[in-house]
């Protein structure tokens, strides 16, 4: 074990990290709408905050799209602004 | 004429009869005001994600109509007046149901000459001889 952590040059990443790729991408979901709650419900954890991009891997686009849907959904009481 | 869709909550001990009042007041405003509905939907009770003042549920109405600035504004009037409508919102859909016709032309498009393209049709027959 120990020789193994030995051979690893140092700054190397120990495991493998997968692709992220953008789900609105790959499952052509063109409409982000804001009626939709279990879709936007995959993007507001327990806390109720939008999701970061460098979490969900969702491209620049559909991240906008997302956050204008989400933020509708809060103000119809469909999704919470905050819980707790 | 624009699209929109306008959604509101009313309160859910309003019994059913009130809410068609409701709509059909709303239709009237929207039709005499040259307005078109597309489509009232009675969504049904669902929980408020949080409380609009006591409220911890709410009956969600949707219409969906082409309409007109000044309608818009009577309907949203109409609904902060009412008693029984706890909240509202209007969202314009014209702009996005353009987007996406033109995303869906473009891969229609696509797809009709990676088709022409590569000509995967006469592959089959050819198996067919075989057996």
């Amino acid at each position: 074990m120990r020789s193994a952590k030995e051979k690893r040059p140092a700054g190397q990443k120990q495991y493998y990290r997968r692709k992220k790729v953008c789900k609105f991408c790959v499952e052509r979901i063109d409409s982000i709408n804001y009626k939709d709650v279990k879709l936007l419900s995959q993007f507001v954890p327990e806390r109720a905050k939008i999701m970061p991009r460098s979490i969900s891997g969702v491209c620049s686009q559909h991240q906008r799209q997302l956050n204008d849907a989400i933020k509708k959904a809060r103000n119809i009481a469909l999704l919470p602004f905050a819980t707790e | 004429m624009r699209n929109y869709e306008i959604m509101f909550i009313v309160n859910p001990q309003v019994p059913e009869e009130e809410i068609d009042k409701i709509n059909s007041q709303l239709e009237g405003i929207i039709t005499s005001g040259g307005g078109k509905i597309e489509k009232i939907e009675k969504m049904g009770k669902r929980r408020l994600a949080y409380d609009v003042g006591k409220h911890r549920e709410g009956f969600y109405v949707l219409f969906v109509m082409a309409a007109n600035g000044d309608i818009i504004k009577e309907c949203e009037r109409r609904l902060r007046v009412m008693d029984a409508v706890i909240k509202y919102i209007t969202v314009r859909t014209d702009e996005e149901t353009r987007r996406f016709d033109k995303i869906k032309n473009y891969r229609q498009k696509r797809a009709a000459r990676r088709g022409t393209g590569r000509k995967p049709a006469p592959v089959e027959p050819v198996e067919e001889a075989m057996q």
